[in-house]
């Protein structure tokens, strides 16, 4: 770790050499003493960790001295250490920024290590923050996140290219399993906003009546329940990208409001009368044809072409060739790899009975396919015998339990929302029952 | 370095800062021997020039000095000194305590020569 920096801003030579004696006992600390908040303020380009600064100094106060800290280099703390015990000037420093105020009285020297574990804690703490972040920009660049050397997969990677240049709202279509939160995350931190968050929010998956809350938050006291402010998905992705899921299962109702604040790019939390500004990026995905949806009156004309934006249409895996047998090699190699397992290799024959399935589930059924023979596999490959697409046999060892007719309803509906990745509306379509069936028996915690 | 239990001051606050490094201790000392006796002087040109601001300046800096040094009875005595003469009370009673300070800092001074043989 590199020398903590601090700056002692101290114009009483004998008290200002006391503390400097005192932090450097710490030898991680490197400590220097200014006498005047000139001083101070010329050697700000040593970037220091933390600045101590006396209240009263011969050429300015060290409100100005803060200030002027303040205003070049924002995220350094200043802490004031004055013999001044009037708690209005405590109070006008702490108020201007100031990390905490000490009166130099017994209690300096605990106080004074105690503010320094803090900011060495919070030190570290935002270098792990950005080192994670770089993490993750690499772990979502583009071309680890998206494998593939069909023809229709290289036409996706061509539209992220263009989709990461500007701020143009993205909307993504494919089937289940196609891998449309990967193309968004990819999309997200590889732009421009990439250190800014990242806020996905499956509109399915929540009620209707709450999601509006989740979307755009509530004040305290909105409604029943609301016992505490609550900031929304937007306001969380201030700067940053939110990405809508399952855009298409949204109620017109909420559509409108939606609507709304892409286009004056504003909202109101619920019950709220702020109006507070907006800046994310938007994307949106959906596995239905929004067009059709338009069409059939279910989706808004208006906010389909505010969404549109770009397009881009992920295919289904069974069209994309020979895409499926590179996929199923990186799926071994990586399950392979974090399992501390031996290299495994696919044989010729098992290859072929990957090829030719149809991949209902896409990539994500791909993915659990393989790491399924990885498991059952003894040897050092993975043949046609190791490889079950087992939708048949489910079926048959679903019966073999003997359950009653309520404990079948409710394994088949988790099995749908877990196919359908929780997508309420779309599994009470497919099983034609009512949503509201499903929702109460989340709720009643028997799914 | 020893210290009697007859001297006017007490560097538990002092060690507690700097450590119990003797060299460290000793430094520290002489820089108190070499910077405290123009404050003083600074608050006795005030007090003669009638100049309140300074005063209260020059006290107010002196006033943690003396807290780690724990020069007893000054402790109530700096802080009035400070107070009155931030309200500019440059009066006879002010005179008083000056005189009052400069004697227990004269005591002090020369204990700690003494004992730290920092002349």
């Amino acid at each position: 770790m590199d020398a903590f920096r601090i700056f002692i801003v101290e114009d009483d030579v004998f008290y200002g050499e006391m503390l400097r004696h005192h932090l450097a006992l710490n030898p991680d600390n490197e400590v220097h003493l200014y006498k005047t908040g000139e001083e101070c303020l010329k050697n700000l380009y040593r970037s220091p960790a933390m600045v101590s600064l006396d209240y009263s100094l011969p050429d300015m106060s060290g409100l100005d001295v803060m200030r002027q800290i303040k205003k070049e280099h924002p995220e350094i703390p200043v802490i004031i250490v004055s013999g001044q015990e009037d708690i209005s000037t405590a109070v006008t420093l702490l108020r201007e920024g100031a990390y905490d105020y000490f009166v130099k009285d017994d209690d300096v020297k605990d106080r004074l290590w105690n503010v320094l574990k803090k900011i060495r804690e919070n030190v570290q703490l935002r270098s792990e923050i950005s080192y994670l972040k770089e993490e993750i920009g690499r772990k979502y660049e583009f071309r680890n996140v998206i494998k593939g050397n069909s023809p229709s997969i290289k036409q996706i990677f061509g539209l992220i290219e263009k989709s990461i240049k500007t701020n143009i709202s993205v909307s993504i279509t494919g089937e289940t399993g196609t891998g449309k939160e990967l193309v968004a995350k990819a999309i997200h931190y590889n732009s421009k906003r990439a250190k800014k968050p990242f806020v996905a929010i499956n509109v399915s998956a929540v009620p209707r009546d709450l999601i509006e809350s989740e979307m755009f938050g509530h004040e305290k006291g909105a409604f029943t329940g609301a016992v505490t402010r609550k900031i929304g998905k937007f306001e969380q992705a201030n700067g940053g990208t939110i990405f809508l899921d399952e855009i298409a299962e949204m109620d017109l109702n909420m559509q409108a409001k939606l609507l709304r604040v892409i286009q004056e790019r504003e909202l109101t939390r619920v019950g709220g009368n702020d109006l507070i500004n907006i800046d994310a990026r938007l994307i949106v995905a959906t596995n239905r044809n929004l067009a059709d949806e338009v069409q059939k009156g279910n989706f808004r004309e208006d906010l389909y072409y505010r969404l549109l934006g770009l397009p881009i249409e992920l295919p289904p895996l069974r069209y994309r060739g020979n895409d499926i047998i590179l996929l199923a090699k990186y799926f071994v190699d990586e399950f392979c790899k974090e399992n501390k397992m031996k290299k495994l290799s696919i044989t010729e024959s098992a290859q072929q009975k990957l090829m030719g399935y149809h991949f209902p589930g896409n990539v994500r059924e791909l993915r659990a396919i393989i790491e399924l023979a990885a498991v059952l596999t003894d040897l050092d490959h993975i043949d046609e015998s190791h490889i079950s697409f087992n939708s048949a046999d489910a079926a048959g060892n679903l019966l073999m339990e003997e359950s009653s007719l309520a404990e079948y309803t409710q394994k088949i509906i988790r099995y749908y929302l877990q196919k359908y990745n929780n997508n309420v509306l779309l599994v009470a379509k497919k099983l034609e029952i009512g949503k509201s069936t499903i929702y109460r028996m989340i709720k009643e915690n028997q799914i | 370095m020893t210290k009697s239990d007859k001297d006017h001051y007490c560097l538990d606050k002092l060690i507690c800062f700097v450590g119990d490094d003797p060299e460290a201790i000793k430094n520290m000392v002489n820089l108190f021997l070499s910077t405290t006796p123009d404050l003083l002087q600074a608050i006795n040109a005030s007090l003669r020039d009638n100049i309140a601001e300074d005063l209260a300046k020059a006290a107010h800096t002196l006033k943690p000095t003396l807290d780690i040094f724990g020069v007893e009875n000054t402790y109530e005595l700096i802080r009035n000194i400070e107070q009155k003469a931030k309200k500019a009370e440059l009066d006879d009673a002010m005179s008083e305590q000056i005189k009052q300070l400069n004697t227990l800092m004269e005591l002090v001074f020369q204990e700690l020569k003494s004992a730290y043989q920092a002349v």
